[in-house]
């Protein structure tokens, strides 16, 4: 999709996205930051941003659940405009997504039970053996069932980052957003966060917006799924990617790029083509 | 150019201020709407007012002793050692006890909520919690700033009784008076308006500490510098403005009951 289409902005077909932005601009006392941004998060879809750092990608993610403003624009999340929404009422808007931060951010006063089953906790709806169970659960989908009455600063960083996906898949989000969460990892263990994050699209089909600088994680997030019956992620056949993933990139603020991976590979943009050089 | 840095750090007092008066007046009304977290209330309670005891209660003591020491001197000159209690009692009451404590206080307590606060901002947990749909005002700061309030009215009572211990402690012991007409000078000099004005202080206090450490902790910037910066900001804010409030309020408690 070339970028004049993007900004035309096509309604989708079956149901409204789950984020839509339109033409947001924010600054921090300074030039912009993110300038006139529009794209869209359809339901079951996932989107890869791209870009170098220091170009606004976590602006971009913290947008979405309104954890800052933009200057101008709109984001819709689940169809609100949340953009000049109050934070009283973006606090159970927020609670519908799941955010997986660059360090893990988790609490390092509290256990990885603790962490994990802090949304349940909060909204006092659970007994403690019902939050219990869920968090085992949780954590044994991350593969670190072992963890659960460890505390954050006794885990490796690797484990940190699975333990916060852990804690935002807990309350089966309608949206994940994953900020750069292979960041400062070596290859195998970001290897085992992708396979994790594959599993979260295709075993639950969750909508998710992936933030990184890591083109071998986009690429193989294309052109792999989640083999239930393995238990791993598997290759597609040579060729084939995923339909339902797509790529984003920024460049200064910009968004320079919105299409597939076979769009993205034969970009004529020569941001596109020096970044993926 | 000097115009337009004075008119750049005019507006950021101004809008300092802004964001200030909007957090504290929040930080108290979340008490008046669910969800209120009772549980963290009573851990900052703990923390704020059992953890703080132990310096309360030393530096209490020790003033009563040295005013005792002080006024004992001053007061032989002119024969009248028997009123050291009433000094004591008096100085302690209304003006040293609720001051030091809310100092000691402070400089224990506002350092240690801009800090935690802070590096839970550097380290982007504050963004997890919103993000996890709890508001980080009711959840951190509220409680924090009603534990204080509560605390700090308590802890006032114990550095004022353990000032005028002191005191008794050396009038007795070093000068060699009488125990009884200590207490008993002590006891009679006191009155509504002084026990009044030694209570309503430490309200105030406590709200100025936790207000301001919180708030300094929650607008902290620039990594683990930021969090040092903060923490400083903190102690020395709240300690400057608890001598700046307790001059204003002796002077409307003053004017509502002349003494």
């Amino acid at each position: 999709m070339s970028l004049s289409l993007l900004t035309a902005l096509e309604p989708l077909k079956d149901t409204l996205p789950v984020v839509e932005m339109r033409h947001v601009t924010i600054s921090f006392e300074g030039p912009p930051v993110l300038s006139d941004i529009s794209f869209r998060v359809a339901p079951g879809e996932t989107r890869i941003l791209l870009g170098p750092a220091g170009v606004g990608k976590s602006v971009l993610l913290k947008l979405i659940n309104g954890l800052v403003k933009p200057d101008h624009g709109e984001v819709l999340l689940f169809g609100d405009e949340i953009s000049t929404m109050p934070e009283e009422e973006l606090f159970p808007i927020r609670a519908r997504t799941g955010m997986v931060f660059q360090e893990g951010a988790l609490f390092d006063s509290l256990t990885v039970r603790d962490n994990v089953g802090y949304q349940l906790i909060e909204e006092g709806k659970l007994t403690g053996e019902e939050i219990d169970a869920k968090v085992h659960e949780s954590l044994r989908f991350v593969g670190l069932e072992e963890t659960f009455s460890m505390f954050p600063d006794s885990l490796s960083g690797g484990m940190r980052r699975r333990v916060a996906i852990a804690r935002a898949l807990i309350n089966q989000p309608e949206l994940l957003l994953y900020d750069s969460p292979t960041g400062g990892l070596d290859p195998i263990t970001s290897t085992n966060i992708i396979s994790l994050i594959v599993k979260q699209r295709d075993v639950r089909s969750t909508p998710s917006l992936l933030v990184t600088h890591r083109l071998q994680d986009a690429f193989t997030m294309c052109t792999h799924r989640f083999d239930a019956g393995k238990d791993e992620m598997v290759p597609l056949p040579k060729g084939e990617t995923d339909a339902k993933t797509t790529f984003m990139m920024l460049d200064e603020g910009r968004l320079i790029f919105d299409g597939s991976l076979h769009e993205l590979l034969h970009s004529e943009n020569p941001f596109v083509k020096e970044f993926l050089e | 150019m000097a115009i337009q840095t004075l008119d750049r750090t005019a507006k950021q007092i101004v809008l300092t201020v802004q964001d200030y008066s909007i957090f504290a007046w929040q930080s108290l009304m979340n008490l008046f709407r669910p969800p209120v977290y009772w549980s963290d209330f009573l851990i900052q309670s703990d923390v704020i007012g059992v953890g703080s005891v132990s310096i309360v209660l030393l530096s209490g003591f020790f003033t009563g002793a040295v005013l005792a020491l002080q006024s004992a001197a001053t007061l032989s000159a002119f024969g009248a050692t028997n009123v050291t209690g009433r000094f004591v009692s008096l100085t302690m009451i209304r003006e040293l006890g609720a001051v030091l404590t809310g100092i000691m206080v402070a400089g224990r307590n506002a350092s240690s909520m801009a800090s935690e606060l802070g590096s839970m901002v550097v380290t982007e947990q504050i963004d997890a919690m919103r993000a996890l749909g709890v508001d980080p005002l009711r959840k951190l700061v509220t409680p924090r700033v009603y534990a204080t309030i509560t605390m700090l009215f308590f802890l006032t009572i114990v550095a004022n009784a353990f000032g005028i211990l002191g005191g008794a402690a050396v009038t007795v012991f070093l000068n060699h008076q009488n125990g009884t007409q200590y207490f008993s000078m002590a006891w009679e000099g006191l009155h509504f308006r002084d026990v009044a004005q030694g209570l309503v202080k430490p309200l105030f206090f406590g709200y100025i500490i936790a207000s301001i450490g919180c708030f300094y902790g929650m607008k902290t910037t620039g990594g683990t510098q930021g969090v040092g910066r903060s923490t400083i900001s903190a102690v020395v804010t709240s300690s400057v403005l608890i001598i700046v409030a307790d001059f204003l309020i002796t002077h409307v408690m003053l004017s509502l009951w002349p003494s």
